[in-house]
């Protein structure tokens, strides 16, 4: 029933839509003014038209773009890294230039991730075979991840930093004293700077960098900012700090490696 | 003979048209037609594609015959006669195509034609204004426009749709 009055419907509309475009062609062919104002309002349609679906294909390549940021990211890193390094350096030594071994860094994509345990790891879509190594360290451009512990060919398993067994060497504002950072246990974004000797005085809000005194993470990495600070047992000050890393938005991070790592470590045993 | 005298009625209404088109041109704000009364007022057993047929045709013969731009009034009645059967079964009900009857003002009232006259010809109007000015015009010009041509074509409408719902019973 519905069928046998939606046909002539159609109908109707059809032969409405060519005798409209067939009048429309009449007056256009006869006037300049009507043909300028329907060429205008053409161009309108489909400057709509191909912009939205311009705009449609952009939303869909989202992810190939944003595969390709990170990698871009993540050589910038790398190249951050490496020139932070040398500017160092040069502060040590302004006589003479040199060549730092520093940081290589490994771009990643995290395969999988646990937050709800006390005890939470990271797995990474990267290997030996990819240059991986053992002890190193994970981070983003917004702070420390966590830190590398066993690599297969294609594949590295990661504690992250929200776990109770890491603590990470941080320091509050770029010359400001160091303590240990180690996550809150509880939110997503939270951590506490322990260890803070009392004569290091600190405002709410200043950055928290890593301190360059752990082997596995290089110096002045942006972590978090400070907040609210107790006194414990009289001598240190304990400081909440709100990372600067959201770990439910990790995806892609970049692995960092000290280069003199296993020189260091032989050096010392 | 009632079928024939609709046409012969309708032709007379055409000719009056296009002498008002010719010759009723006092000021550019007032555009005078009958063409959407005489489209509404279209046997009921004329089916919507065989009005807009018509439609197009009456439009293209003012047209063609008058000092205006061609295809503009064939433009501005074909959705007239497209809507016509919606508009006729908002006003007088769906008894009447049930019922194959045509309205007249005698069976159904001076208001009813009267507002059904009102919403065709307000359709005409709006899009040969609209379609005229082709975007040369500023908009309170066309609105101008609009309001005095719908009056002065609601006034001729209402002596036109009494001889044609006469013929079309």
């Amino acid at each position: 029933m519905r069928r046998q009055k939606a046909l002539p419907t159609l109908i109707n509309v059809i032969i409405f839509i060519l005798l409209e475009v067939a009048a429309l062609e009449i007056v256009t062919h006869h006037s300049l003014l009507q043909q300028s104002w329907v060429a205008k309002a053409g161009q309108f349609f489909k400057g709509h038209v191909w912009g939205g679906a311009t705009r449609v294909r952009s939303y869909f390549s989202l992810t190939q773009m944003n595969d390709s940021l990170s990698r871009e990211n993540s050589i910038l890193q790398g190249e951050l890294l490496q020139a932070r390094e040398m500017l160092r350096a040069v502060r040590l030594d302004t006589m003479k230039l040199q060549q730092q071994e520093g940081f290589s860094s490994i771009h990643a994509e995290i395969l999988k991730i646990s937050r709800n345990k006390q005890h939470n790891y990271i797995v990474l879509n990267r290997g030996f075979e990819d240059g991986i190594m053992e002890k190193s360290g994970i981070i983003t451009a917004k702070g420390v991840v966590g830190i590398v512990t066993s690599v297969s060919a294609h594949h590295a398993y990661a504690m992250s930093f929200q776990n109770n067994d890491i603590s990470i060497s941080a320091r509050l504002g770029k010359e400001g004293g160091s303590g240990l950072l180690v996550w809150d246990g509880v939110s997503s974004n939270g951590a506490i700077l322990k260890e803070i000797p009392l004569q290091y005085l600190y405002s709410p809000g200043d950055t928290v960098y890593t301190s360059g005194h752990s082997l596995l993470f290089p110096p002045d990495i942006p972590l978090g900012t400070a907040g609210q600070s107790k006194v414990r047992n009289g001598s240190t000050n304990e400081i909440s700090i709100r990372l600067f890393q959201d770990f439910k938005e990790l995806r892609y991070v970049t692995v960092v490696h000290n280069n003199s790592f296993e020189e260091i470590i032989e050096f010392e045993q | 003979m009632r079928k024939s005298s609709f046409w012969l009625v309708y032709v007379l209404l055409l000719v009056a048209q296009l002498v008002l088109c010719n010759y009723a041109n006092f000021t550019p704000y007032v555009c005078v037609t009958i063409l959407p009364v005489m489209v509404l007022f279209l046997p009921i057993r004329v089916k919507p594609v065989g009005a807009m047929l018509i439609a197009f045709a009456t439009g293209l013969c003012v047209d063609f015959l008058s000092d205006g731009l061609l295809g503009v009034n064939a433009i501005a009645l074909i959705p007239v006669a497209f809507l016509r059967n919606y508009i006729i079964e908002l006003v007088f009900g769906r008894e009447l195509f049930i019922r194959r009857e045509d309205f007249s003002v005698r069976l159904h009232g001076f208001s009813k034609v009267f507002v059904s006259t009102l919403i065709v010809t307000a359709i005409f109007l709006a899009i040969y204004v609209w379609v005229e000015a082709a975007g040369a015009r500023s908009f309170q010009f066309n609105l101008l426009r609009f309001i005095y041509s719908l009056a002065a074509s609601m006034v001729v409408s209402i002596l036109c749709f009494q001889s044609l719902a006469a013929h079309s019973a």
